[in-house]
């Protein structure tokens, strides 16, 4: 197999096993970019938040509150300590009044904006489960797919050659546009 | 001719976008391996460093009439300084001290004013590139008042609309090239089934 026809393989392969990831980073890239947009269509008046419950508490937060999953914190001030309890389909939040010794949870509200933005966010290999750090590696694996199609892509490109005086128009407008935003931001 | 148009524009597009996708992609990586990144940089947060050209640190010479709000005092002053764009700001309750965050790719900015003297003072970040690539990243557009902005925005929903185009174009393609279905479909699934069983189980 010839160098130019793996390059066109792997261009098309990766981009097919990538599929969904390119997919959810595209349609949930909509979400961030209008985000007020999307906002405002669940201003209903419900809460995003409902209370799970809200009891006495001494401490071990996640644990006691029956909770597992991957997890962030928050200490908005001196006497409260919030924690995230997430997947990609669900949130809870639990907030833990010191000065009170109270523990309240609340659910997030099903809303498809969130979930989409929740998985475009996910990343990192900060939490202690195997299956976490497994989506951090398939983000990189779509990043370096993408440095793939780039590469690949250019080469096909240059292989075309009725293609190169218009493909190097396209290319020099993208890269001079894009300095002139670094400049002008 | 569909066939070619397809082909055609599923590469201009591409070759156009390039930057942005590369951006995209590394500042992804950068985002992925954040605390790895940090310990490169010792740990620490953004540092910023006081600029030493122009004549801040000094007083601001403007004045602000009572009940003036934290966002056109902050606006008042960076327009007073040459730097108007797009910025956040914060406001100490206690002293009434505004904190600004003028946010530029390159160039990003603190300037804190002190009510009581009218002093101001203008920090530059100190240059870090997985952050810059982080806050390019994180541009979406949109949300502030600059016609430049919302073209950065403009430019963003352009990459969004180009990635949906490049998957359906793409598989599009595949399926114009019989002698890749097999093989094609089996990375097709494994990659879709991967997917679907990272969403059922974390």
């Amino acid at each position: 197999m010839s160098f130019h026809r793996v390059v066109r393989r792997l261009h098309l392969y990766l981009g097919l096993f990538l599929l969904p990831w390119f997919l959810l980073y595209g349609v949930s890239s909509v979400l961030f970019s209008h985000g007020r947009y999307f906002e405002g269509l669940y201003n209903d008046g419900k809460p995003n938040w409902t209370v799970r419950f809200d009891r006495p508490y001494a401490i071990d937060i996640p644990q006691d509150a029956g909770l597992r999953g991957a997890f962030g914190t928050y200490r908005p001030n001196g006497r409260e300590f919030h924690v995230y309890v997430y997947d990609f389909w669900s949130a809870t939040q639990l907030k833990y009044y010191a000065d009170r010794g109270r523990l309240v949870a609340e659910d997030r509200r099903f809303r498809l904006d969130h979930i989409l933005t929740g998985m475009h966010a996910r990343g990192g290999f900060t939490q202690s489960s195997f299956l976490d750090d497994a989506w951090a590696v398939t983000v990189d694996l779509a990043c370096l797919g993408m440095i793939a199609w780039i590469a690949s892509g250019l080469y096909m490109w240059w292989k075309l050659s009725q293609t190169r005086a218009w493909g190097t128009f396209a290319l020099a407008g993208g890269v001079t546009l894009f300095a002139v935003f670094l400049f002008v931001l | 001719m569909l066939s070619k148009l397809i082909r055609r524009t599923h590469m201009y597009l591409a070759l156009f976008l390039t930057p942005w996708i590369l951006m995209y992609a590394l500042s992804t990586m950068a985002m992925n391996h954040r605390d790895f990144f940090a310990q490169l940089r010792g740990g620490s947060g953004t540092s910023y460093a006081v600029e030493s050209e122009g004549a801040y640190p000094g007083a601001y010479p403007g004045t602000f009439p009572p009940g003036d709000k934290p966002r056109e005092m902050a606006q008042g002053i960076l327009r007073h300084l040459g730097l108007d764009g797009t910025h956040y700001v914060q406001q100490a309750r206690e002293t009434g001290r505004l904190t600004i965050y003028r946010e530029s790719p390159l160039v990003t900015r603190r300037i804190t004013y002190t009510p009581a003297d009218r002093r101001v003072v203008v920090e530059r970040a100190v240059f870090h590139t997985p952050s810059f690539l982080e806050e390019l990243h994180r541009r979406r557009g949109f949300e502030h008042d600059y016609p430049l902005e919302d073209a950065w925005g403009f430019i963003v929903d352009i990459v969004i609309v180009s990635i949906v185009f490049w998957d359906l174009s793409g598989v599009w393609m595949w399926l114009q090239l019989a002698g890749t279905r097999r093989l094609g479909l089996v990375f097709a699934v494994c990659g879709l089934a991967l997917f679907v069983l990272f969403l059922s189980a974390i």
